[in-house]
């Protein structure tokens, strides 16, 4: 038989920014495949060194776009760490509301991505206008849409705004009500169940060899592996949720994962919002001139649990005013770049894309 | 999964009992720092895996230009114990020289990681099948760019057409635009900044 190569991406509606994957293919069964990446490379990790602690805020928040707030959250832990600075509770609630905001739109983006592969548009729309309510919250609290510069070494950077809870909660109860359409337009619709049942299996011995990591790995291992609960950090701890586990990957078992999860973390917000109490939400860096602060010497991984799995900055601090080394463990490199080019090959060139979806895959943060 | 301070502790006893440490510092309750020798590291890698931590988290490596070394750092998780650990072992910074072992064999994981090491520090590994290979700087033609010694400026000048700006702006009003204002504040703000030396 004739080997034909084919492109999956930049352009294309199963791929998830700019990235493309190289298929050889026999018939329509992947003979070879590899991700091409690097076409989003902008320099973060040498930006970072020539930029002061403070001023990094401005700029890291671009290395993953459909989810910015871990990298301003894991990269400020990281600071914390070495400075040894305890953030005030309200803050660390406002970071922890913050965050699950973060994840419920990065797996709504993720479950109606499906719609682009599967040919099922429908749940891509809901998706998209629920995204869209979700971004205009965010915009009230930080005054950003996508990109927050929110979560700030010492805390974060203001207050939540007076009424933002009748936001979040009107949000909340709309979504709970319309989660069985969810449900009813992927997980439970005849055209769409055919393609994603059994397709593209994550074995779970595969796991510990790529190293993947968050809803990939859970679907496949059956323990509730997840840094929240794992080694807890903000207020993790006080909030009840269940992570949710299954112990067959595929395509659908992992977007029910994604679905489940996002219930959980709207249980997670509610349950701030009723625990959080006022108080001051930062403490000031070096006596209020945070542009000159210092951080003293060390290395720390930091790392927190984002919708893809663990996602960490390792930060090298020799005492200065900049960063002397930040390293970003993109939590999509195991099955973005390992994962492609290991188990794509065998299935069929219509999975590729459903890989691409399910398991999670970032094109600007394997790029930076 | 229930961690404490004696996960920590325990580990370093353990590999303080097998292994010649050079130093060991506790970060917090989840996180251990283990310094060792080069030509410790796959053995302590396969005491680590055994033993549990049977995830590579991330690799990569730090350019100590000062004291003519890199440093590769090695971070590995343990899922039920909850205890990150990073490896580090320093390697010489010459260009030729500058070369480990692949992990593969312990943590197919690592394939990437080090192709990406290798792309910006020159960090050679011999044993991963494609190391060599170029992964994310596209035709890319100078020092390996997370050195410290690279010079972006240098490399934008020599890459780029130069572009002549005009000195004088006028706004739409017909003003003539402060830009010189600006600079000497600029310069007077930049100077306060050690940029990460610390004086």
């Amino acid at each position: 038989m004739k080997e034909i190569k084919l492109f999956l991406g930049p352009q294309h509606p199963g791929m998830h920014g700019n990235a493309s994957v190289h298929m050889y293919i026999d018939a329509d069964i992947i003979k070879k495949a590899y991700m091409l990446p690097g076409m989003l490379h902008r320099g973060f990790e040498k930006g970072m060194e020539r930029h002061s602690w403070v001023n990094n805020i401005g700029l890291i928040p671009r290395v993953c776009v459909v989810e910015p707030d871990i990298n301003e959250f894991v990269f400020a832990q990281a600071a914390e760490m070495m400075a040894g600075i305890e953030v005030p509770e309200r803050g660390q609630y406002i970071r922890m509301i913050i965050l699950e905001m973060a994840r419920i739109i990065a797996h709504i983006m993720a479950y109606g991505g499906v719609g682009g592969p599967t040919g099922n548009y429908t749940v891509m729309y809901h998706a998209q206008e629920d995204r869209n309510r979700m971004l205009y919250i965010f915009e009230k609290i930080t005054g950003h849409r996508v990109y927050h510069m929110y979560i700030v070494p010492g805390g974060v950077r203001k207050d939540l705004p007076v009424g933002i809870e009748d936001d979040l909660n009107e949000f909340m109860d709309d979504f709970e009500k319309r989660y069985d359409d969810y449900r009813a337009l992927v997980l439970e619709n005849p055209s769409v169940l055919k393609r994603i049942t059994k397709t593209i299996p994550l074995p779970a011995e595969v796991v510990w060899e790529l190293g993947v990591t968050g809803i990939g790995m859970r679907s496949a291992v059956n323990k509730p592996y997840d840094l929240r609960k794992v080694k807890p950090y903000l207020k993790y701890d006080k909030v009840e949720f269940d992570v949710p586990m299954m112990d067959y990957s595929d395509a659908k078992a992992r977007l029910e994962c994604k679905l489940i999860e996002i219930s959980q973390s709207i249980r997670i917000i509610r349950q701030c919002l009723a625990q959080m109490k006022p108080g001051p939400v930062r403490v000031p860096l070096d006596h209020g001139q945070a542009m000159r602060w210092r951080v003293p010497k060390g290395q720390v991984y930091s790392s927190c649990e984002s919708a893809r799995g663990e996602f960490g900055y390792f930060v090298v601090s020799n005492g200065g005013t900049n960063p002397y080394r930040v390293g970003v463990r993109g939590a999509s490199y195991p099955q973005g770049l390992l994962g492609i080019e290991k188990y794509l090959p065998g299935t069929r060139l219509d999975d590729a894309s459903l890989w691409v979806d399910t398991m999670g895959v970032c094109a600007p943060e394997i790029d930076r | 999964m229930m961690n404490s301070m004696n996960n920590v502790e325990e580990i370093i006893a353990a590999v303080e009992a097998n292994f010649d440490l050079l130093s060991s510092d506790v970060i917090d309750k989840y996180q251990v720092g283990l310094d060792v020798n080069k030509n410790e590291i796959h053995r302590l890698l396969i005491f680590l895996k055994t033993n549990g931590w049977i995830q590579l988290s991330y690799l990569t490596a730090v350019d100590w230009i000062e004291e003519n070394e890199f440093e590769l750092v090695y971070i590995v998780f343990n899922w039920d114990k909850a205890v990150h650990i990073q490896i580090r072992t320093r390697i010489e910074r010459d260009v030729e020289k500058a070369s480990i072992e692949t992990i593969m064999p312990i943590y197919p994981g690592c394939k990437y990681y080090e192709r990406e090491v290798h792309e910006f520090f020159g960090i050679k590994f011999p044993g991963n099948p494609d190391y060599h290979k170029q992964l994310i700087l596209e035709q890319f033609d100078d020092l390996p760019p997370l050195r410290k010694d690279f010079d972006p400026l240098a490399y934008a000048e020599r890459k780029f057409p130069k572009r002549d700006y005009p000195d004088k702006f006028t706004n739409l009003e017909g003003k003539e635009s402060e830009q010189a204002k600006r600079d000497v504040t600029h310069e007077r703000v930049s100077k306060l900044r050690t940029g990460g030396t610390k004086k």
